[in-house]
């Protein structure tokens, strides 16, 4: 579409450099011109645009279909774009979505969220800017080449022949020069990754009283950032100064060399002056696509991180399926030495945890933090599979380390509140503690028999405590299941059962 | 408390100012470039002039001068643009080096109140961008718009000593060209900046939510519905990119308008004059063809407003930042009573702790004479690591009262008498030793090796590449949690400090870090020193002469 109007465009220049041919030459020729030279082309623009009147009303239109054409080109730019980052977007957010609980290891999901809150963002140029230009260096030019060799062959050739020296000469000076700018590349990221290292340790500094020393090394490695940019820089303009030179110089030679076949007569000065002013227009989008090539260079950048990420092979293996789960409503629920590795793969938290949470009861799960008990509880609604141990009702396996009944009729039975409620976006306009009564509510009123809550009071103040413990209650008496990890001593001494969850260290397998 | 709101162009003139670039670096920079975009005018100027001229049928000797400038211009212009980009990239860099220095000194004189505050990483990376922001309104803004202004008056002047009213009309068009978009930019880029932004948190938060509460929506069967908010959320940016692009395309159909009129103009009073008999013939091609290159250089305002904007709003917050350091720091330098160094007791008194707007601790009271050791014990977000804070003096307490041998607590305190170890204290990107020096600047390397064996970490750093001169990578990611907790305690056992505070992560001490803590304590106590210990590991309370729980 943008490309179709860039089109439309060169059409327009076209037109507008034959009409400016049309109007000047009757008054630069020194006679009265007697053939058409615009040759072919004067079919499109008949000779009696060379009229003042007549050739500057066609002008006066052309311009009004440029101005047209430069409003509705701004004005629907955007929109392919902004969809095509959207789509990327949701694609990548639904991906780290199904990925699991235990996906976000060594700080993943942070990466993904930089990547999806301000990352994506940077490809917008590419598919704005970038990718229109590109399109109309490989259409408008060979247009405009034509043209010229329509009107002046020999133009023509200078044109033709310059043309693929920008590439080669744009290459050649890459390939000098690449293995400079990534040293200087490399030493400019490393420069500036320390100065924000020094900022990132401000805290640190202040709480040991140091603060003050790092301000002359923030200038220091400013410096050095800035000559090691300097350094990349006076190699990265060159291929910008190559593109500028020959451009430039083409269309001086173009127009010098015009210049003395004018005088021997070899080319008449309408043909001349529709070249003069459509020379410069050949090289304009290649021109355009060396100016907006850096601004796509963090959007590709960008492209591939996320490509990179959709690309993950699926999470765990899925477990062999053992059906629809059965109803677990007044039935007890047994869990038999459950244990499950940490990300790190150093410890089993929990490690062997066993335990039957009856219906009608509150079963309280305590312990250490970092020691299982939020993991003992993603692995009862069983999103999160377990290295070892199973988990059945009435003595009907419905969850172990190598199968599961069906995931969504296990979860119609189950309430489970995690630690920090989301709630989905709406959600994160609330405090904390109004997310966990909010979440909490949404769990006792759902009727389900298993209800799992982790850490239920921890955000909440006394009143409001109180609250929640009769809510417990209300449930295990209406014959509910539920099961609660705290350490909170009200919570505990409400709990019908306490058991304790224990973590265990593996045995380090070099 | 800021006083009356600034405007964006005050904040950004104070930001230019504070990156000390001089007048003269700008002023090479905008001669640089007015010499590449002179040179496409010229150019265009004196080949108009050639041809025509040589339709005349003069002798070759009569255009060869020309010819030979129309190819001086032809070569002038790629080298100027290249000059021109060096100049100006190097004083917006020497400027960000300046002002980077500026703000970092800035923000570390202020009190520990905002420092300690400065947790989330994000603002502090955000800071770079900002000050990178800045330097940018010289390269994309200052310098193309000065640029455009002296080319357009040379177009104008030329044009003029040829045809005065061709001037004028020249002149009008150039002004509308670059005024009427320059505005239309503006309003886009105030949408821009309310609409979009607000679109673009919302973006985000859905985002967030559908990933970060990915498990509790498959839980809860509501994965679809986040979903549709985040698809609701991008609709959303897109119609605020729509409001954006009116102005936006206002701008661009006006710049047309305008260069094609100036053209229109420009050739039909040139062929009049000619008709006329008042011109010549190749000053009138010069007059009628200098429009399509004198509108380059008015084709640079719209992105300079824009970055002008961009620039601005990024002025704004580094200013927000540094001035919330400066307004505390005034506020703070009344208390001036400093405790000897060496006594070092700390009491508390029915002390509560709070951030400002939170719910504050349960009231504690605990007396520690130089050399006991106070355990700190509470569940997780109780407040334990606020009440280091308090004992630094990093935040009033909410009531009650702090004193350290025998002063109230103060901002002036931190870290020359109360030195403390956060949970998520920074391991600097550079060597093992430099980074036990942040301690103090003098640690030398026996030292250094006496602080890492009391911490068991000796075995480690010998089998490093090189020892105690390897460097950690950026932030200390190279290094496990186990062995950075212990190089954090090993930095602590050599700061000078009368009361060391040390906050232990919330996940469980690996043995190894347990005897680290045990050995590093006890000799603080040795040497006198009052060390408070925010702990989970219950195995450590021995080490306490007293223990204060923030449990209720």
């Amino acid at each position: 579409m943008t490309a179709g109007l860039g089109f439309l465009t060169a059409l327009l220049i076209l037109a507008q450099a034959l009409l400016i041919a049309r109007l000047l030459a009757p008054v630069l020729a020194p006679a009265p011109l007697t053939e058409d030279g615009l040759h072919w082309w004067g079919r499109l623009i008949p000779e009696g645009t060379r009229t003042l009147a007549t050739g500057l009303a066609a002008l006066a239109a052309v311009v009004l279909a440029r101005t047209a054409i430069a409003w509705l080109q701004e004005r629907l730019a955007h929109r392919a774009g902004v969809r095509v980052v959207a789509r990327l977007r949701e694609m990548v957010v639904a991906h780290v979505a199904s990925r699991g609980p235990r996906w976000d290891t060594g700080g993943r999901t942070a990466q993904a969220a930089t990547l999806v809150t301000r990352g994506l963002d940077d490809l917008l140029p590419y598919f704005v800017r970038y990718l229109p230009q590109l399109a109309l260096a490989l259409t408008v030019t060979p247009v405009m080449i034509v043209v010229v060799l329509g009107l002046d062959w020999l133009s023509a050739v200078i044109v033709v022949a310059t043309l693929p020296l920008v590439p080669v000469f744009m290459i050649l000076v890459g390939l000098v020069t690449q293995e400079r700018s990534e040293r200087h590349l490399a030493a400019m990221q490393r420069l500036g990754a320390r100065t924000l290292d020094l900022i990132e340790g401000l805290p640190t500094l202040k709480a040991l009283g140091r603060e003050r020393g790092p301000a002359s090394r923030v200038r220091e490695l400013g410096d050095a950032q800035r000559r090691a940019t300097m350094g990349s820089l006076r190699v990265a303009f060159l291929s910008g100064m190559v593109l500028e030179l020959l451009t430039t110089l083409a269309v001086a030679i173009v127009a010098v060399t015009m210049g003395f076949r004018l005088v021997a007569g070899g080319i008449g000065i309408e043909t001349a002056l529709a070249v003069l002013v459509l020379a410069p227009e050949v090289y304009l989008p290649l021109r355009n696509v060396g100016m907006h090539f850096h601004a796509s260079a963090d959007g590709l950048a960008a492209a591939d991180a996320a490509f990179a990420l959709l690309d993950e092979a699926d999470a765990a293996p899925s477990r062999a399926t053992l059906g629809p789960a059965p109803d677990p409503r007044g039935l007890p629920l047994t869990v038999t030495g459950l244990s499950v590795a940490t990300p790190a793969g150093t410890r089993l938290a929990p490690a062997a945890l066993s335990f039957t949470a009856s219906p009608g009861t509150i079963t309280a799960l305590r312990g250490p933090n970092g020691d299982g008990k939020s993991t003992a509880l993603l692995a009862l609604t069983g999103l999160l599979t377990p290295d070892a141990g199973a988990v059945s009702v009435d003595g009907t396996a419905v969850l172990s380390a190598d199968a599961a009944v069906d995931e969504p009729s296990w979860l119609a039975h189950v309430a489970w509140v995690p630690q920090r409620p989301d709630l989905g976006p709406a959600g994160r306009t609330l405090s904390l503690g109004q997310r966990q009564r909010t979440a909490l509510a949404r769990a006792f009123e759902s009727g389900r028999a298993v209800v799992l809550l982790d850490e239920p009071t921890s955000h909440l103040d006394r009143a409001s405590r109180a609250e929640v413990i009769a809510g417990m209650r209300a449930l295990a008496d209406g014959g509910a299941t539920v099961v609660v990890a705290t350490h909170e001593a009200e919570v505990l001494a409400a709990a019908d059962a306490v058991v304790d969850v224990t973590a265990a260290r593996l045995e380090a397998t070099a | 408390m800021s006083a009356a709101p600034r405007s964006d162009l005050a904040v950004l003139r104070d930001a230019i100012r504070d990156t000390g670039v001089s007048r003269w670096a700008v002023v090479r920079a905008v001669l640089a470039g007015t010499m590449a975009l002179g040179s496409a005018v010229g150019l265009a100027a004196v080949a108009a002039w050639l041809i025509a001229k040589a339709a005349q049928m003069p002798s070759p000797a009569d255009i060869a001068l020309a010819a030979t400038v129309v190819r001086f211009f032809g070569i002038s212009r790629g080298l100027f643009r290249y000059l021109e980009r060096l100049a100006s990239h190097d004083a917006a860099l020497r400027g960000v080096v300046t002002l980077r220095e500026r703000a970092y000194d800035r923000l570390a004189r202020s009190d520990a109140r905002v420092i300690l505050g400065l947790r989330r990483g994000d603002i502090v990376a955000r800071m770079g961008a900002d000050l990178d922001a800045i330097g940018d309104v010289l390269v994309r803004a200052v310098i193309p718009l000065a640029v455009a202004v002296s080319v357009s008056a040379i177009a104008v002047a030329i044009v003029a000593v040829i045809l005065p009213p061709a001037g004028a009309v020249l002149a009008l068009c150039l002004v509308l060209a670059g005024g009427v978009p320059a505005l239309l930019t503006a309003r886009s880029a105030r949408i821009a900046a309310v609409v979009g932004t607000r679109a673009r948190a919302e973006v985000s938060a859905a985002a967030l939510s559908a990933m970060d509460g990915a498990t509790e929506h498959r839980a809860w069967g509501t994965a679809h519905e986040a979903t549709a908010a985040l698809a609701r959320a991008d609709r959303e940016a897109e119609h605020a990119h729509e409001l954006a692009a009116r102005p936006a395309a206002w701008a661009a159909g006006s710049q047309a308008l305008f260069s094609g009129i100036a053209l229109v103009a420009l050739v039909g009073l040139g062929v009049l004059a000619v008709q006329a008999g008042e011109l010549d013939g190749p000053l009138a091609a010069v007059v009628a063809l200098l429009p399509l290159a004198a509108f380059e250089a008015v084709g640079t305002v719209p992105p300079a407003v824009q970055q002008y904007y961009r620039s601005a709003a990024a002025a704004r917050r580094l200013a927000e930042l540094t001035e919330d350091a400066g307004a505390a720091t005034t506020g703070a330098a009344g208390d001036a009573a400093v405790p000897a160094p060496g006594a070092s007791s700390l009491s508390l008194d029915a002390l509560s702790v709070a951030w400002p707007g939170m719910t504050p601790t349960r009231p504690v009271t605990a007396h520690v004479a130089p050399g006991e050791v106070l355990a700190v014990v509470g569940r997780s977000g109780v407040g334990k690591t606020t009440l280091l804070a308090t004992l630094a003096g990093a935040l009033p307490p909410a009531s009650g009262t702090v004193r350290v041998g025998g002063a109230s607590s103060s901002p002036a305190l931190t870290g020359a008498v109360v030195a403390m170890t956060a949970e998520d204290a920074h391991v600097f990107g550079t060597t093992v030793l430099e980074n036990l020096r942040v301690a103090r600047g003098d640690v030398d390397e026996t030292q250094a090796w006496d602080a890492l064996a009391l911490v068991g970490l000796d075995g480690w750093v010998e089998g490093l590449p090189d020892g105690i001169d390897t460097e950690l990578g950026a932030g200390g990611r190279t290094v496990s949690g186990g062995e950075r907790r212990r190089l954090l305690l090993a930095r602590t056992s050599l700061v000078p400090a009368p009361v060391i505070l040390i906050d232990e992560p919330a996940e469980h001490l690996d043995d190894a870090g347990a005897d680290a803590v045990r050995a590093m304590v006890t000799r603080m106590r040795r040497e006198g020193r009052t060390v408070v210990l925010v702990t989970h590991d219950l195995a450590l309370l021995d080490l306490a002469d007293s223990v204060v729980s923030l449990d209720d």
